[in-house]
């Protein structure tokens, strides 16, 4: 474990030693914001829910995830730093749990630092608070799948921007795909695999404020089975 | 300590390393010489774990690096080649993650960073981004990570490319000064640095290794050598001259021939002097328009050693 906060500290260094983590952070508060107050009329509605707020985030994430994990191995192994840290003892399980909880970390500040909005607005009007809570709590599990994905992609990646562009394209198919059945009529299968792949179709009950332990599950599993996709790829690396 | 049997290394169709073998014993400062692309990064990217070999064996203190990868790491100090960095980290906050990655703990710790900045020589460096040190000292704190640990094997992959004269000394003292008490193994394309720092030499060829002994018995070997370089004008030799240039000594390969001047190399057999070459060349009725003594080239140590020891050619013998 310490092995593992070793990799998470450095990796922190590294987001605010460069501009990236700044960019993240102003990008997520400035636009998230200007949606709910400007796009979707929050103030207008004069309804006591942050819904939109939360429901924009996913969609935020299909950019802004990939710009914090574009870097985590691609660039590793562009710059050849991967030598390097492959190369101090540690286990593969290690360095991508590492990975992970840094650029994890960065984005868990992202949200944590939204939290002075609903607290700001609270006093305005009858919010549910449980709803809040597990709005917060669905986007953080999201988050962590995207992330995990994101990582992944960066490992295979030959560089940043490959990896930037190709997160962004997983991330944009997984979080929308259950759209494909509002255009077309699939056979009800086809439709609920779809539905089950997305990663914003499973957010839409926390959004709701329901806790359904399915979509917790869900989002465990994407994450973990990218996690333990990441550490073969780095063993093959080994190999090739 | 170190062992390496039969190592093989295929990048997609390239052959990078073919059926290696050595041994490293304990306290021994072996230099790995070759030119690029002889295999002397991969090899020493096979004995750090960074990448596994297509085939053959490493094992390190009797562990197999395939098998507990984790566990020879922990044995190792590894340069690699151009010593990557993390830019945007200062010397410390590097040095801290190397120390954590490392597992220092308690008092050994903040001492182990004092005085690896102290050996390195990065003392007034210490707060300053990577990212914006010269190359020397870039090399020094690819060097101080290698070392923060004390470990009792270094593995330092060309440490001194890419710096100026004065850095090239302080390095190769302080490579010396670490060696007194570690196992190290380095890789370098110059030969004197072979001499100023190793005790005994791996010379790679296309992923061979090629001859091996003491620094002083290859330097013995070389030195009880001359080399001529020598420029004809006119016709080729004949066969008559072509016989008795055999007696003076070995042509190398590589000899050009340019419009009327044909050039080649002479590795002179003992005892043949400038006037011996002049006299072949007045007999056979040949013009000498140039007559060099050359100092050996890594290429012709290469063609002398490889066509000297034929059976050394598989690399079976350290």
């Amino acid at each position: 474990m310490k092995l593992v906060l070793s990799i998470f500290r450095k990796e922190m260094r590294s987001y605010f030693n460069s501009p990236i983590a700044y960019i993240v952070i102003v990008f997520f508060l400035v636009f998230t914001s200007a949606w709910l107050f400007f796009v979707s009329q929050f103030v207008l509605r004069d309804t006591a829910s942050l819904r939109p707020y939360f429901a924009i985030m996913p969609i935020v994430f299909i950019g802004l995830v990939p710009a914090l994990t574009m870097r985590s191995w691609a660039e590793e192994f562009k710059l050849g730093t991967a030598e390097t840290l492959f190369t101090l003892p540690y286990r593969e399980t290690e360095l991508v749990a590492g990975k992970f909880l840094g650029a994890f970390g960065l984005l868990f500040l992202v949200i944590l630092l939204t939290v002075p909005l609903p607290i700001t607005l609270l006093p305005l009007g009858n919010f549910e608070r449980g709803e809040i809570l597990g709005e917060y709590l669905g986007i953080a599990l999201l988050g962590a799948a995207a992330t995990a994905v994101g990582l992944f992609i960066s490992s295979v990646a030959r560089n940043q921007i490959s990896a930037f562009i190709l997160g962004a394209v997983a991330l944009l198919f997984l979080t929308l795909v259950h759209q494909v059945n509002a255009v077309v009529d699939l056979p009800a299968w086809l439709a609920s695999v779809f539905n089950y792949l997305s990663l914003q179709y499973h957010v839409q009950s926390f959004i709701r404020g329901v806790l359904d332990t399915r979509d917790l599950v869900y989002f465990l599993a994407i994450t973990f089975l990218f996690l333990y996709l990441n550490t073969k790829t780095l063993v093959l690396r080994k190999w090739r | 300590m170190i062992e390496a049997v039969a190592l093989t290394k295929r990048y997609g169709a390239v052959e990078a390393v073919r059926g290696a073998s050595f041994r490293v014993d304990q306290g021994e400062i072996v230099g790995l010489l070759g030119p690029n692309g002889a295999g002397k990064t991969t090899i020493m990217k096979i004995l750090t774990g960074y990448h596994y070999p297509t085939a053959g064996t490493v094992t390190v203190n009797g562990v197999d690096v395939t098998e507990d990868p984790v566990a020879v790491k922990r044995a190792l100090g590894y340069l690699p080649e151009n010593a990557p960095l993390y830019g945007d980290l200062t010397v410390r906050e590097y040095l801290d993650f190397v120390a954590d990655a490392r597992s220092l703990t308690g008092a050994g710790r903040p001492e182990a960073v004092e005085r690896t900045l102290e050996v390195c020589g990065l003392a007034s460096q210490v707060d300053r981004p990577i990212d914006e040190l010269s190359k020397g000292f870039r090399q020094r704190v690819g060097l101080a990570q290698a070392i923060i640990h004390d470990p009792a094997i270094l593995i330092l992959d060309e440490p001194t490319t890419g710096l100026d004269p004065n850095q090239i000394q302080e390095i190769r003292h302080l490579i010396r000064d670490l060696g007194s008490n570690k196992t190290v193994i380095l890789s370098t394309h110059i030969l004197q640095e072979v001499e100023a720092v190793c005790d005994r030499v791996l010379i790679l060829h296309e992923g061979r290794i090629a001859a091996s002994g003491t620094t002083e018995e290859i330097g013995r070997e070389l030195k009880g050598d001359v080399m001529y370089g020598i420029r004809l004008v006119g016709p080729a030799p004949g066969a008559a001259a072509r016989q008795a240039l055999a007696g003076l000594g070995k042509v190398l390969p590589g000899g050009t021939e340019n419009g009327e001047t044909r050039d080649f190399r002479l590795s002179a057999a003992e005892g043949v002097q400038g006037e011996e070459i002049y006299r072949w060349a007045v007999e056979h009725g040949l013009v000498l328009r140039e007559l060099v003594r050359e100092r050996y080239r890594l290429e012709d140590i290469f063609s002398t050693l490889t066509t000297r020891t034929p059976g050394e050619k598989e690399g079976a013998s350290p």
